[in-house]
């Protein structure tokens, strides 16, 4: 304000003398230098600019009330003012170093007289910064932020009322993202998302693109041909001078990503590499980098609203990558594509075009999708989230679904999709109804990498670090397992522990089988030369199975039923010794069988919570039917705790009678004689001892069953149907009629 | 399901409102406006809504920014068949007062359980005292 050359010209009173001696003495430095004091100070003359402020307000309203007679407006043009200002100024903050560029001070300039637009409430605050992000157009995505905090920097606009006939989210795009179109999904020739890296044609987008010509769209840059290219043929876009359409500097994370995927021979599912609908048209005859043509795919659609499932099975999605991007692209190109999913692109397409024609009119999908669009349409807020960062999140959802064992690490999935293929081939074979499509993701299989750790080292240092990571574990803490003698323990941690160990026995057995019932899919695919090792693995797996369950104690004539009891008091026991039996040689399994017998009763009583034993009586029968006539005596007599003797009638058989109360005892029982009975009628030349041995057994039977009260029977899973013929053998008419009503043999009395 | 058919991924429910389950028993409801791989959600115009018997009110919050991991459940709402309840929404207060008074009740139950069973000598460990034999 006070500009005055020297300090001489000061009109201070007292210090003049004082200071009138200092500029004497040191004429010769200049301490009051230029930069503090001279010309190079030009403090703003703040009362001068505010002058100037107030002159434009005044000028201002007055211009403005004259156009529109609106009072609100002045308000509005203020602001708008202010935030030119504002916008001025932060704008030379931010591009400090394209100050020189005359693009941008030309359009800072011309900033003023885009203003006073009759009509146009919001330009003032959209345009201004809508310009200066077309002359930003050139500029490195990487600036785009920059462009958003300054708009976000201007000031809130209060809403507005007569604004309802403005499409609101095309107000609101312009401040955050870079992709203009959003806001009417069904116009949008261009792909949502794509950051504008360069500059392009900007006429035929305005007209094509932009129902309102008040809004100065930045200008998308038509990289990608419509997929349903109604209003300009692709050649024509291709035509276009467009860089853009090759060499996209796509974001640095893709290209690596990409690259492992192409060397994968066959389908490589990356949400990058999709089809791109361009390529199955096969409209152009130029090359599209698969990258930038997944985004056309996806934004086409998504967008807007996914088309309702019963018309549109899900897509193919990012399943198929053009690997040999030198191809030309035609539809032939396609073979390399799963069947399935060319159909269901070309269905795709399809309907996209369908679309797209039918967007005016009624379209076929009714008042729903048209509210639903509309929506979207006036949503201010949509598409936060832009393309590129959908995409981003797909790829990384993309990323952990590969696999080197896709059976092993997608076990339920791949298992689905067997059986529903399966089922659409027996359906096929019976007859030709419309088939379903299901689309398979198809995941990438990479081939695995062994990863040597090598830990961190640094150039010419001594020493190595030490630094423990999750590749590198190191040792923390010396912990030592000190394990107390018998005596402390009590009797409680005594069965607590060997319940511990059981069930420890029956996780290491059940791994065991899942790996037994695994081979036959890996026999399977497996090479010639691989199988007998196969069969070998199998089968030892197979005996350390049998022995786990009956613990295997060398030098022992027999181990102890314990161990099978114990892990046959446990849920899981049962189920697994049930699928386990399948596999076992028929001697060890008729083992397990005695076994099982002998100790019924007592597993009967542990079952009573579980009442899983039931689940044993199939894998049993099946057993049975290879059991020869003597194991099935003994079994018999094990079974009904029958004395070897038949000289002395016990006076009670608690053992029957457990056993008959039990839905799994009575059901066995009940198999076990009819299997003998079959054995006896099919083979009558078998030999007198067993046939003896058999009749004498089954005289200590029928007594038995005779004599136990007909207390609550259990009732049996299934009643073999020669069982009547079985007692008839051996009793007379009488006590066969109370057999028969005892046990209710005949199916009337039931 | 349009990307890619037979996994689960929220990028076709964006912009789209849903009602979000949390953890603590707390429902929101808002439109989701973004995701990122653990599932953690950007709720916009969010709402946490209270129920109470028949009777239910409503929060407004504003922006929710939820973990993942906190995540029960989530699902999108119909807009047409939004108001198509026969719930009845009442005022913030009315509902937080319901809630208390239903809290109280059910501590109030709780308590008289627990005596009951221990006048005849059982009782009940709570689940976090549990040891797993």
């Amino acid at each position: 304000m006070f500009r005055y050359e020297s300090l001489e010209d000061c009109p201070l009173d007292e210090d003049e003398d004082a200071f009138q001696g200092l500029g004497e003495e040191d004429e010769e430095i200049d301490q009051f230098n230029d930069d503090t004091f001279g010309s190079g100070a030009v403090d703003d003359d703040w009362q001068e600019a505010h002058e100037r402020l107030a002159e434009l307000e005044e000028k201002l309203p007055a211009a403005v009330s004259e156009q529109t007679g609106n009072g609100e407006r002045d308000e509005m043009d203020l602001l708008g003012d202010h935030e030119e200002n504002l916008a001025e100024r932060l704008s030379k903050m931010v591009i400090e170093n394209d100050l020189e560029d005359p693009a941008i001070m030309r359009a800072v300039q011309t900033r003023p007289v885009l203003q006073p637009q009759p009509g146009s409430l919001n330009s003032s605050i959209w345009d201004g910064s809508e310009v200066l992000r077309r002359i930003r157009g050139p500029l490195l995505a990487q600036e785009m932020p920059t462009v958003s905090v300054l708009e976000y920097a201007l000031p809130q606009r209060p809403p507005q009322g007569p604004e309802d006939d403005r499409d609101l989210s095309e107000r609101a795009l312009p401040r955050r993202s870079t992709s203009p179109i959003i806001g009417s999904p069904p116009v949008r020739a261009v792909p949502i998302g794509t950051p504008p890296k360069q500059m392009a044609v900007p006429s035929f987008n305005q007209q094509i693109l932009c129902p309102k010509p008040v809004h100065v769209r930045p200008p998308m840059p038509p990289r990608y041909p419509a997929p349903y290219g109604e209003r300009m043929s692709p050649n024509q876009l291709c035509n276009v001078p467009n860089s853009s359409l090759l060499g996209h500097p796509f974001p640095p994370s893709v290209p690596p990503v990409l690259s492992p995927l192409q060397r994968a021979p066959g389908f490589v599912g990356s949400p990058l590499a999709a089809m791109n609908p361009k390529l199955l048209q096969g409209r152009v005859g130029q090359m599209l980098p698969p990258a930038p043509g997944f985004r056309a795919f996806f934004s086409a659609p998504p967008p807007a609203t996914p088309p309702p499932p019963q018309q549109h099975p899900p897509g193919p999605g990012p399943l198929v990558q053009n690997l040999r991007s030198q191809a030309p692209m035609f539809r032939a190109d396609t073979t390399h594509l799963h069947p399935q999913h060319r159909r269901l692109l070309h269905q795709r397409q399809q309907q996209n075009r369908n679309q797209h024609r039918n967007l005016n009119g009624a379209g076929d999908r009714g008042s729903h999708r048209s509210s639903h669009q509309d929506h979207l349409r006036k949503d201010p807020y949509a598409n936060l989230m832009l393309q590129r960062e959908k995409d981003w999140v797909a790829k990384i959802q993309m990323m952990q679904l590969q696999s080197t064992d896709p059976y092993l690490d997608d076990f339920y999935y791949q298992n689905y999709f067997q059986k529903l293929e399966k089922l659409s081939a027996a359906e096929e074979l019976q007859g030709d109804g419309p088939k379903k499509e299901r689309t398979k993701l198809i995941t990438p299989q990479v081939a695995k990498l062994e990863h040597a750790y090598k830990p961190v080292q640094f150039e010419g240092s001594l020493g190595k670090l030490t630094v423990s990571s999750v590749n590198n574990p190191r040792k923390m803490i010396d912990a030592v397992v000190t394990s107390r003698s018998e005596d402390d323990e009590t009797k409680e941690k005594q069965v607590r522990d060997k319940r511990r160990k059981t069930l420890v026995i029956i996780e290491k057995t059940y791994s065991l089988l899942l790996d037994v019932e695994d081979y036959e899919r890996r026999y399977l695919l497996s090479l010639e030369e691989e199988r007998p090792a196969l069969m070998d693995e199998r089968k030892h797996k197979i005996c350390s199975m049998y022995d786990n369950l009956r613990g295997k104690l060398p030098g022992q004539e027999r181990p102890s039923d314990d161990l099978f009891v114990q892990i046959m008091c446990i849920r899981k026991g049962k189920r697994m010794v049930a699928r386990i039996l399948p596999f076992l040689s028929t001697e060890q399994a008729a083992d397990i069988l005695m076994t099982t017998a002998r100790n019924l009763p007592f597993l009967i009583k542990k079952d009573a919570q579980d009442e899983v034993l039931p689940c044993l009586l199939s894998p049993f029968s099946l057993l049975l039917y290879h059991l020869p006539s003597v194991t099935v005596t003994s079994l018999l007599q094990q079974l009904m705790n029958l004395p070897q003797s038949a000289a002395a009638p016990a006076p009670s058989n608690p053992h029957l009678t457990a056993v008959l109360q039990n839905k799994f005892g009575l059901s066995l029982l009940l198999v076990v004689l009819s299997r003998g009975e079959d054995l006896q009628s099919s083979d009558p030349a078998t030999e007198s001892t067993e046939n003896n041995q058999w009749m004498q057994v089954m005289f200590m039977a029928t007594r038995e069953l005779l004599r136990i009260p007909q207390a609550a029977l259990a009732k049996p899973i299934s009643i073999p149907t020669n069982l009547v013929s079985l007692f008839s053998r051996y009793v007379d008419r009488q006590k066969l009629n109370l057999l028969e009503t005892k046990l209710q043999l005949v199916q009337g009395i039931r | 399901m349009n990307y890619m058919p037979g996994t689960a991924s929220l990028i076709e429910d964006i912009d789209k409102k849903h009602l979000v389950l949390l953890r603590d028993g707390r429902t929101l409801i808002g439109f989701l406006r973004s995701i990122d791989q653990f599932a953690n959600l950007v709720l916009h115009q969010t709402v946490e809504r209270i129920h109470v018997g028949k009777k239910y009110g409503d929060i407004p919050r504003g922006i929710f920014v939820v973990r993942g991991e906190n995540v029960v459940l989530l699902g999108e709402i119909d807009l047409e068949k939004e108001s198509d309840t026969p719930l009845q929404q009442v005022s913030i207060e009315e509902i937080l007062e319901e809630q208390r008074v239903e809290q109280q009740t059910k501590l109030e139950n709780e308590k008289l359980k627990v005596q009951a069973l221990k006048d005849r000598g059982l009782s009940i460990p709570r689940a976090d005292t549990l040891d797993e034999y």
